[in-house]
C-alpha cells in the first residue's frame, strides 16, 4: 500500500475523529459547568456525591470508561450493543472531560474576588445577573490555558475510540498497520494529531487575544 | 419617584437608624450594642483601632453581613427588627436607598469606566441615554473627564476609586458608605479622592465615613464616633471628639495621631 493511499483511507476516518473532537466539547463545556455548580453546592450531600463521581471519573481509565459505557449495558441489561458506536463514545468523553472541566470552572469562579460578588449585591445585580455578567466572564478569562489544555488532550484521546472499533482515524490507521505489518501507519497518525492540534492551538491563541482587552 | 418619598420623610426621621446592633463571627463578638443615627444631609465618620468592628457595623448596615440582634431602620422602616431581617424584596428595596464605596474599590475589570457606572441603573429599568448623560456629569464632577471608555486597569488606584464613587452615585442613594476608602492608596492619591468626598458632604450628600485619615474626619463630618472592642466609646461633635476627647481610650488611640 503506497503512502497515498494509507494517508487518503485514514483520512476517511478523520471526520469521525472530528466528531468526537465536537461533540464532546459542545456537550462536556456546558455539563461542567452544570456539575461545578453542584460540587459547589451549599448541600453538603450534593456536594459530596458529585466530588465523588468527579473522583471516580478522574481516577479510573478514559479507556475503562469507554469499554464501560459501549458495552456496560450490554452485560449488566443484556442490551444489544447500538451499530452507531458514536453515541456510546461521546457519552463517555462527553461525561469524562465534563468531571475535568468542572474542577477547571471551580477553580476559576473561587479565584474571584469576594469583593466582585459584594459590590454587585450592593449595586442591585440578581444573584444570576452577577453570575452572568460579572463573575462569568472573569472565569472564562481566567481557565483559558487551562481550558485550552484539555483541548488538545482531547485531540489526542479520540485515539482512544479505538478501543470500541470505532472507525475513526487511530482506528483505521492501527487496522492498516495490523495488516500492512507497517509502522508507517502511525507516523500518518502522529502528524495528522500534530496538524489538528496546531490549528487548536492558534484558534485558542485567537480566543485569549480576544480577552486581552482587560486584566 | 422616590424623590417625594424621601423628600417628605427626610423632615421626620433619621435616614439611617442603627439600634443594640450585636454580631459575632464565631465566638468573637465584634459588635456588641450599636446605636446610631444618621440624619440627612449629614457626614458621619467612625473611627477607631484595627478589629474595633467599625467596618463590620458599615458592611451590616449595608446587608453584606448578617447581625444577629438588634434594629436596623431605613426612612423609619424595619429592615432588621430584632435580630429578623425583613423579606428578601423588601430588603432589595432597601438596598436601593444606599451606596457603597469599597477599600479594594472593586470595580468590575472586564467592563470599561462607562460600563461600570451605566450598567446597574440600567438594569434597574432606567433609560440608557438618561444613565449615560448623568455618568458623563459624575466623571466630570469626580475629574476624570475624557477616561469613560478607559479600563480600571488602565486607571491609577485613586482614579479608580472616584470612578467606584460615581459608581454608586449614578444610582442616586439617599446615603452613601465609605469603608476605608483610601486605605489602599499612597498619599497623593489618598488626597484626590478625599477631595471628591468633600465636595459631596458639601453638597449635604449623607455619608457615613469609616476611615482612618483623622484630619479628614475632622473636617468634613457632622458628628464623629469612636469604637473600640465592639463599643461606641464616645461620639459627638468633631472638634468635641478630637479637640477635648471625654473617655481615655479615645486619648490614647487620638494621641497617636495628633504627635
Amino acid at each position: 500500500m503506497s503512502l497515498l493511499t494509507m494517508i487518503l483511507k485514514m483520512g476517511e476516518g478523520l471526520g469521525k475523529t472530528c466528531a468526537i473532537f465536537f461533540l464532546t466539547l459542545l456537550f462536556s463545556l456546558p455539563l461542567g459547568m452544570v456539575v461545578a455548580l453542584l460540587r459547589m453546592s451549599k448541600n453538603k450531600v450534593i456536594s459530596a456525591i458529585t466530588r465523588f463521581f468527579i473522583n471516580i471519573l478522574r481516577g479510573t481509565p478514559l479507556m475503562l470508561q469507554l469499554l464501560a459505557v459501549t458495552y456496560g449495558p450490554y452485560y449488566l441489561f443484556g442490551i444489544s450493543v447500538s451499530r452507531n458506536k458514536l453515541i456510546p463514545v461521546v457519552i463517555a468523553f462527553a461525561i469524562n472531560y465534563a468531571a475535568y472541566f468542572a474542577e477547571i470552572y471551580r477553580g476559576g469562579i473561587e479565584s474571584i474576588p469576594t469583593g466582585q460578588y459584594e459590590a454587585a449585591e450592593v449595586l442591585g445585580y440578581s444573584r444570576f445577573q452577577t453570575f452572568m455578567r460579572i463573575i462569568l466572564p472573569q472565569v472564562v478569562k481566567r481557565i483559558m490555558p487551562s481550558i485550552t489544555n484539555e483541548v488538545v488532550t482531547l485531540v489526542k484521546d479520540t485515539s482512544l475510540a479505538f478501543t470500541v472499533s470505532y472507525q475513526e482515524m487511530f482506528t483505521i490507521g492501527k487496522q492498516i498497520a495490523n495488516s500492512q505489518t507497517s509502522f508507517l501507519p502511525f507516523v500518518v497518525a502522529g502528524v495528522f494529531y500534530y496538524i489538528f492540534n496546531l490549528i487548536v492551538d492558534r484558534v485558542m491563541g485567537r480566543v485569549e487575544k480576544r480577552l486581552n482587552y482587560y486584566k | 419617584m422616590s424623590e417625594n418619598n424621601t423628600k417628605a420623610s427626610r423632615e421626620s426621621c433619621p435616614i439611617l437608624e442603627i439600634k443594640g446592633l450585636q454580631k459575632s463571627f464565631n465566638d468573637l463578638a465584634v459588635l456588641r450594642d450599636i446605636s446610631l443615627s444618621v440624619e440627612p444631609g449629614n457626614v458621619v465618620s467612625i473611627i477607631g483601632p484595627s478589629g474595633s468592628g467599625k467596618s463590620t457595623l458599615l458592611r451590616c448596615a449595608a446587608f453584606l453581613e448578617t447581625a444577629e440582634k438588634g434594629d436596623i431602620l431605613y426612612d423609619g422602616k424595619y429592615a432588621l427588627r430584632d435580630g429578623v431581617y425583613a423579606e428578601k424584596a423588601e430588603l432589595n428595596r432597601f438596598r436601593t436607598l444606599f451606596g457603597m464605596v469599597f477599600q479594594n474599590f472593586n470595580l468590575f475589570p472586564h467592563y470599561s469606566v462607562m460600563k461600570n457606572i451605566c450598567e446597574p441603573p440600567i438594569l434597574r429599568g432606567e433609560i440608557k441615554a438618561e444613565v449615560e448623560e448623568r455618568a458623563l456629569g459624575l466623571l466630570k464632577k469626580m475629574g476624570l473627564e475624557g477616561r469613560e471608555n478607559a479600563y480600571p486597569y488602565q486607571l491609577s488606584g485613586g482614579q479608580q476609586q472616584r470612578v467606584a464613587i460615581a459608581r454608586a452615585l449614578a444610582l442616586n442613594p439617599e446615603i452613601l458608605f465609605f469603608d476605608e476608602p483610601t486605605s489602599a492608596l499612597d498619599p497623593e492619591l489618598t488626597g484626590e479622592v478625599l477631595k471628591v468626598i468633600r465636595q459631596l458632604a458639601d453638597d449635604h450628600m449623607t455619608m457615613v465615613v469609616v476611615t482612618h485619615e483623622m484630619a479628614f474626619a475632622r473636617a468634613i463630618s457632622n458628628r464623629v464616633i469612636f469604637m473600640d472592642g465592639g463599643y461606641i466609646i464616645e461620639e459627638g461633635d468633631p472638634e468635641e471628639v478630637f479637640g477635648n476627647p471625654k473617655k481615655e481610650r479615645t486619648k490614647r488611640f487620638l494621641s497617636n495621631y495628633n504627635q
